[in-house]
């Protein structure tokens, strides 16, 4: 059964221009299309663009050439279509847990009643029960990454898009963030796209790979990982996960060593 | 060993019975050093009197009706001009967030007024506008409208970019993205500026009831100065202290109240 396109990035390249200093070229001629509720990850040595992509995506940042296409439709600018989970702490400190998460509705014009119902359900959904009235600055780091993905699916976006989302986080909260992202993704059967440079968190999660070279971010490789799901972390120890990531991994270091004599 | 120790840990705690000790015992101190000073080095009355002789002079001028008088004249000044100043003070701000070439342009002539000790211009505006409120509103008024202007201006320009990215992913256009990101952050320190202007202020006030004033604190010191009435004159300045302490704490907990996430 062959499931329609959700996202479709076409030929898109980006060039930052600095008055009085050199161009930087961040991504060169990227083409990806992402199925329907399809999880993709994109890795790659830092500067390599991924996030750029991911911002460009979203509609934050204005491609140089290029278009992406989500359901058919040519993105311009940020919709309700799309959610971004982002790297930092993007919560807003003087709201507490509940109103954090009912803010993409509120600034949609939802009703206060339909958005806190709303947001009661991704508060549940996100295990964040009980800590409703919290305010951001009391809670941990992963309870917080948990408040930003409920706040992206709060929207009830297509496709959410989580720029590296556990990069922050200590080893164990991030495994276990992991699973809940993976429980979540197919509770709410979601397309996701994310960003992000543990390999094996991409491996763990992800339908599909994609490598990125390094600057400028141009697609080295694309790897379908054919891990059974649903996946828990035992899959972590198998022989075939390690041998994905390893292969991954050697991609990247290429890529590092070649931008370290350039 | 525990003893102390505990007593250490106590005192240093946030608790309210803690802090009402820190806050006795310093009061404590410079009294004690007051008391000694006057006994030992300072025995002429016309330079300093002891405490006790000051809170006599509080007494007698709250019994004869004069702390009421000049309370009032003082009071009514501040209660008019201070929030006059605040509110031009956050809208200059405002301005001057919103344009960078405005800001520009009139930033370094702000930033040169701000450092004029504006006081020292009040005998010209007392000429300019006669004895009395005008005079003391345009003194308070201008010497507490910089420092929130300032703080105004940095907090509006200090927002963290990663609420704004927030913001605009869920497509908030520019008017939702300031009153629901920019403004709230920048409101602490605004609230900030005018805990310094409240400051300021007070000294404005005095100085403007010195030169030009039948009435007020500022009067009353002045007047007590020139009669030699050492303890009157203490008796009101230890209210304008008062004053000073409890515009300072009132604003600290504001400022601790729409920014707890900054405080722990």
């Amino acid at each position: 059964m062959s499931k329609t396109t959700a996202l479709e990035i076409s030929n898109i390249s980006k060039k930052f221009e600095r008055p009085g200093r050199p161009t930087i070229e961040a991504l060169r001629d990227i083409n990806l299309s992402v199925k329907q509720g399809e999880f993709v990850s994109i890795v790659g040595a830092s500067g390599s663009g991924k996030s750029t992509l991911l911002r460009i995506v979203d509609g934050l940042t204005q491609a140089t050439g290029g278009t992406v296409s989500v359901n058919g439709k040519i993105v311009t600018r940020p919709g309700k279509d799309r959610a971004v989970v982002f790297q930092q702490d993007s919560l807003l400190p003087w709201k507490t847990v509940i109103d954090n998460v009912a803010y993409g509705l509120a600034i949609n014009g939802v009703s206060r009643r339909e958005r806190e119902q709303t947001a009661r359900h991704f508060i549940n959904v996100s295990g964040l029960q009980g800590f409703e009235s919290h305010f951001p600055h009391q809670l941990s780091g992963g309870m917080r990454q948990r408040v930003n993905v409920a706040r992206a699916l709060a929207v009830s976006p297509d496709i959410l898009l989580l720029d590296e989302p556990f990069a922050a986080l200590d080893a164990q909260t991030r495994e276990v963030m992991q699973t809940e992202l993976l429980r979540i993704w197919e509770e709410e059967k979601k397309t996701v796209v994310l960003i992000t440079h543990q390999i094996d968190e991409a491996v763990f999660l992800s339908d599909r790979v994609v490598v990125f070279s390094a600057r400028p971010g141009q697609i080295r490789e694309e790897i379908e990982i054919e891990l059974p799901r649903p996946r828990d972390l035992e899959v972590k120890r198998s022989a075939t996960f390690v041998a994905y990531v390893d292969h991954i991994w050697k991609l990247i270091e290429q890529e590092v060593r070649m931008g370290m004599k350039s | 060993m525990t003893f102390w120790a505990r007593t250490y840990d106590f005192l240093q705690g946030d608790s309210r019975t803690s802090s009402l000790v820190r806050v006795a015992f310093s009061v404590a101190v410079v009294l004690l050093i007051w008391e000694i000073l006057t006994a030992t080095v300072v025995t002429n009355s016309l330079l300093l009197v002891p405490p006790l002789e000051v809170f006599a002079a509080l007494g007698r001028e709250l019994a004869n009706g004069n702390v009421w008088t000049n309370g009032v004249a003082t009071g009514v000044a501040l209660l008019v001009s201070f929030p006059v100043a605040v509110f031009i003070g956050v809208a200059g701000g405002l301005i001057l967030a919103s344009n960078r070439l405005f800001s520009l342009t009139a930033g370094p002539m702000l930033m040169a007024l701000y450092s004029v000790p504006v006081v020292a211009l009040a005998p010209l505006f007392i000429a300019w506008l006669g004895l009395g409120f005008a005079s003391k509103f345009v003194i308070v008024s201008l010497v507490a409208v910089f420092p929130v202007l300032v703080t105004t201006e940095v907090g509006l320009r200090a927002t963290d970019k990663a609420l704004v990215d927030a913001a605009r992913s869920f497509n908030a256009n520019g008017w939702q993205i300031f009153t629901t990101v920019t403004l709230p952050y920048a409101l602490p320190y605004v609230v900030s500026g005018v805990r310094v202007a409240w400051a300021r202020a007070l000294v404005g006030i005095v100085v403007a009831e010195f030169f030009g004033s039948f009435a007020g604190f500022g009067f009353a010191i002045l007047a007590a100065g020139q009669t030699f009435d050492t303890a009157t004159l203490l008796a009101y300045v230890i209210l304008l202290g008062a004053m000073g302490v409890i515009g300072s704490l009132v604003f600290e907990s504001a400022e601790r109240r729409l920014a707890p996430w900054r405080h722990e």
